[in-house]
């Protein structure tokens, strides 16, 4: 079964239609990198996928349970059970959004005690166990403004694994970080490639975009332009638009 | 000496009056503000829009008139008209104005936490309700702890404007002695008063302050 199918997804904010029926699928422990010029639509596409954005048209089903689909007469209908549905998938944003009042080892903890209502002491074990396999292990009572950028993200990444997603989301996840900071959560996120986790991964990143998906979408102006392993996709560019951002990023 | 020691008894028991009537408007003005700024930045634009005008009637409107609206004026209304007596009238009308100013304050509050906190809470699942208590609340009450403090010290000298509904508060206390005893010195000593009860409010706030600025 497919983690994610998303068909023929449109979103417009007001006059600007910012996705243009976009197609995607995902399979089981598939990485899927989609990359692309600003403002092409990539983190909206991933940001309507848990329903932090409303789709005006299309379908997403999440493991086989739609999420969302169009109606015959044209409108939109989400599933009674959304929020459940959209929990599968965990999120990591950009800026991090940590809660900057809570300590890192409370940041993992929350979600899984107070909305999943597992025994807090099996989360902790959990939460640690988490915290040494992304390097913190030793900044578990730190409030995350005490942290380096690249260690918050670390930490967001634990948070989102903590509540135990089957999908992992991932909105340009070093865009904000320091060059020397990167490094660091590429790793992690590359291990939890090889611990085979299904993730759709927005980046600028394009070396981590060409070792580590197993598929590489290139959108612009709302549309999938191209797709294809990352070999097809950076090795023999076929459309136009492709051609000149890989040109414009080597430069 | 002697003077101020025959005078304590009375004063306090003024003193006594004013904190009663601060604390109960404390008390019931904070979760009210809360609860109007909640509308405030609600969905509901008829909703906000009515607050909105509450918010500025008695934020543009001065406290002693509508002390005096309340106790003199609402017995006249239709349908809703009662007379109250001088305390809860003035409980009233110090709570609605007080209302107003922390509704605004929390709003601001509220409105300083960025959207990704949000996202995050709901990325993570948690309902309206368990990101408001255990994610927005929290950080707000950080932001809107020195502006609170303000408030909090206005109403300590606020409080004195029920003199003119004839309550022996701290105020009328004092001048009350000092038209008998033709003797100035109440008025010091109830400076001293204020002093001591607003000092005691800004030591707490800074504790307070001190309690939240650990994850900075």
């Amino acid at each position: 079964m497919k983690k994610i199918v998303a068909k023929n997804i449109k979103k417009s904010f007001d006059d600007l239609e910012v996705l243009k029926g976009i197609d995607l699928e995902v399979g089981e422990g598939e990485v899927v990198a989609i990359i692309g010029p600003s403002g092409g639509g990539k983190s909206t596409l991933l940001r309507c996928l848990n329903k932090l954005e409303t789709i005006d048209g299309g379908r997403i089903v999440i493991e086989g349970e739609t999420l969302a689909e169009t109606t015959p007469d044209g409108e939109v209908q989400y599933s009674p059970d959304a929020s459940r549905i959209a929990c599968k998938m965990g999120m990591v944003f950009q800026q991090f959004n940590l809660f900057p009042h809570m300590t890192v080892l409370q940041n993992l903890m929350e979600a899984p005690v107070r909305v999943q209502h597992r025994p807090a002491g099996d989360v902790r074990r959990e939460a640690l166990a988490l915290l040494r396999k992304v390097g913190l292990e030793d900044k578990q009572d730190q409030y995350p403004r005490r942290l380096s950028g690249g260690q918050q993200q670390r930490v967001a990444i634990a948070r989102a694994l903590c509540n135990k997603p089957d999908i992992m989301l991932f909105d340009e996840p070093t865009s904000s970080l320091d060059p020397e900071l990167t490094g660091e959560v590429l790793k992690t996120m590359r291990n939890l490639a090889e611990d085979h986790m299904t993730m759709v991964v927005v980046t600028h990143e394009m070396g981590f975009a060409r070792e580590v998906a197993t598929r590489v979408l290139f959108m612009c102006d709302g549309v999938v332009q191209e797709q294809g392993t990352p070999e097809e996709v950076f090795g023999h560019p076929k459309n136009e638009r492709l051609r000149s951002f890989l040109q414009s990023i080597l430069k | 000496m002697d003077y101020v020691i025959s005078i304590l008894p009375q004063m306090l028991q003024g003193t006594m009056d004013t904190l009663r009537l601060f604390f109960i408007t404390i008390v019931l003005s904070i979760p009210l503000g809360i609860v109007l700024a909640f509308a405030r930045v609600s969905g509901f634009g008829w909703l906000r829009k009515i607050v909105a005008a509450y918010v500025y009637v008695l934020r543009g409107t001065p406290l002693m008139l509508q002390l005096l609206f309340v106790y003199f004026g609402l017995p006249f209304l239709p349908y809703i008209g009662m007379r109250l007596d001088d305390f809860p009238a003035a409980v009233l009308a110090f709570v609605l104005n007080y209302a107003a100013y922390f509704c605004e304050i929390f709003r601001a509050g509220i409105q300083a936490i960025p959207k990704g906190q949000y996202e995050a809470a709901k990325t993570l699942g948690m309902n309206y309700l368990q990101t408001m208590r255990r994610i927005i609340l929290p950080q707000v009450i950080k932001i809107i702890l020195p502006p609170i403090s303000n408030e909090t010290i206005t109403l300590v000298k606020d409080t004195s404007l029920i003199y003119i509904l004839a309550m022996n508060d701290l105020l009328r206390t004092t001048r009350n002695l000092v038209q008998r005893d033709f003797n100035i010195m109440p008025f010091l000593v109830a400076g001293v008063f204020y002093l001591i009860m607003t000092l005691i409010l800004t030591a707490g706030f800074n504790r307070l302050e001190k309690h939240y600025a650990k994850w900075d």
